[in-house]
């Protein structure tokens, strides 16, 4: 009986467990030739809901997102605001009423490497085996990426 | 040769054949609600239209689509922003008593301003924009409010514009923010589209605004403003003070929003003195369904202190989108807030 009541107990424990099993890093990547050597959770979280429009050298961030549907995006939200994408569209429009827009959303992690490469102020992020030399690394994130 | 023709091949193949090449960098195509941008100049045009329906009422039933709003925006890339509010109000209006014409439109400049950002905590714009006093007043497009009719306490005792200069900004305490605002409006020096026969107007107001940014989920606001009101220029010099709080919680699916303002003058007699408010609650039903309930309470300055109560559905099928339908019941509401059965659709484009 107590070991059906172990047995039963198990079973619950791994029902329980999140849906978001998967865990990988993933990094915050900007210019190469920024002068910005990291960039803390917090004032990524600014930066990502257009609090902060400039870095501490006073150039213009422009954060990268990928789609809402990407799995990297839904990974990246929940860890660093606890919330879906979806969840925030009623504060984006918000935000589009006061004349500021959400990050602009690019196709893909290449394409988010290739605009940062090229683009002063330019911050995004990509799973840490997609990084490269084009760009530098501000921060790493363990994320739990949704199935 | 024939070896370096090969490499020559297979990285050609390797840059047409890729999914990268083949994809879009940025997702630029138009999306409802995001606004359109003109390619790479900065400028960016959006807005909203509602129509609204109204009935069952005192007063005659009545159809108008009454906000048609276009935003313009520019950005230099760098530190200078642009924005603009356009609206043509009550384009096509109709009722009881008259068909459906088009003789009530008019234009009516709702924003007009530069931001400079000085640093991330500062910024300062110069020009005719939205008066920070509470929440309301600053999100006031039909598609981002959850009812038809607008609470008393959020226009009737201030003027909804301002035209001057603003500081304002965002500073961080961890997890936590303050956002400030901090202006001077001299609209009748520099707005010259004001109008003269708009009581609500400012003559000239000093004014600051704080919301404490508790989490996401939770914010207290406190609104101060000193001002003439245009109304009363050239009478005995009377300058009123508008004291008032809100807050904003959000609670799984639950929203409750709240505003409460004070308005008193330094003239002998306490007439004018007014205390106004309201607390909404907005619940969601199911995916796209909510119900709204609201309590408001107003002091007249012609009347005993009037009360209403608001009971509504939205339909929210996506973002930009919202179907309203309220009604709307109350005692001593006939000037401010009368009865009435209130239908409205709204979308942000």
């Amino acid at each position: 009986m107590h070991r059906l009541h172990v047995f039963f107990r198990i079973c619950l424990l791994i029902a329980a467990l999140p849906v978001f099993a998967d865990h990988q890093s993933l990094v915050i990547v900007t210019m190469k030739t920024s002068p910005l050597q990291r960039l803390s959770l917090d004032a990524l979280k600014r930066v990502y809901l257009r609090k902060s429009l400039l870095d501490e050298k006073g150039r213009r961030w422009i954060p990268l997102n990928l789609p809402a549907s990407d799995s990297l995006r839904v990974g990246f939200s929940l860890t660093l605001f606890n919330k879906r994408p979806e969840e925030y569209e009623n504060y984006w429009n918000e935000q589009y009423f006061q004349g500021i827009n959400p990050p602009e959303v690019m196709a893909s992690e290449e394409a988010v490497l290739r605009f940062i490469a090229m683009t002063p102020g330019a911050i995004g992020y990509v799973r840490k085996g997609s990084v490269d030399k084009r760009v530098k690394i501000l921060n790493t994130l363990i994320i739990a990426e949704p199935h | 040769m024939r070896h370096a023709l090969n490499v020559l091949v297979i990285a050609l193949m390797s840059v047409v054949a890729s999914p990268v090449a083949l994809a879009t960098e940025a997702k630029t195509a138009y999306q409802l609600g995001h606004g359109y941008r003109l390619g790479k100049t900065g400028i960016q045009l959006g807005g909203y239209v509602s129509s609204k329906l109204s009935g069952f009422s005192p007063r005659p039933w009545k159809f108008d689509v009454s906000d048609l709003s276009l935003f313009v925006s520019w950005s230099n890339g760098a530190k200078l922003n642009f924005f603009s509010e356009l609206e043509l109000e009550e384009s096509i209006s109709g009722g009881q008593e008259h068909g459906l014409s088009t003789r009530n439109a008019h234009v009516a400049l709702e924003r007009l301003y530069f931001d400079y950002l000085v640093n991330d905590l500062l910024a300062v714009r110069v020009g005719k924009f939205l008066t920070p006093v509470g929440q309301w007043n600053q999100i006031h497009a039909d598609p981002l409010v959850w009812t038809t009719t607008r609470p008393v306490a959020t226009e009737n005792l201030f003027s909804k514009h301002a035209t001057g200069i603003m500081l304002h900004g965002n500073i961080p305490f961890g997890e936590q923010s303050l956002d400030y605002t901090i202006y001077g409006d001299y609209s009748t020096v520099l707005d010259p589209l004001y109008e003269t026969g708009r009581h609500e107007n400012f003559d000239n107001a000093l004014g600051v605004r704080l919301r404490y940014n508790v989490d996401e989920d939770l914010q207290i606001g406190l609104s101060y403003v000193d001002f003439n009101l245009l109304s009363i220029r050239g009478a005995p010099d009377i300058r009123h003070h508008l004291l008032g709080v809100d807050l904003a919680w959000t609670y799984q699916r639950l929203a409750v929003t709240s505003e409460i303002v004070y308005r008193n003058n330094n003239s002998a007699g306490n007439a004018a003195n007014a205390w106004q408010g309201y607390i909404q609650g907005v619940g969601s039903l199911s995916k796209h369904f909510y119900a709204v309930g609201r309590y408001e309470f107003f002091e007249q300055t012609s009347n005993k202190l009037g009360q209403v109560g608001v009971l509504g559905m939205a339909y929210h099928p996506s973002p930009p989108l919202i179907w309203k339908l309220e009604y709307r019941y109350g005692v001593n509401n006939k000037d401010f807030a009368p009865d009435g059965l209130f239908a409205s659709f709204s979308v942000l484009f």
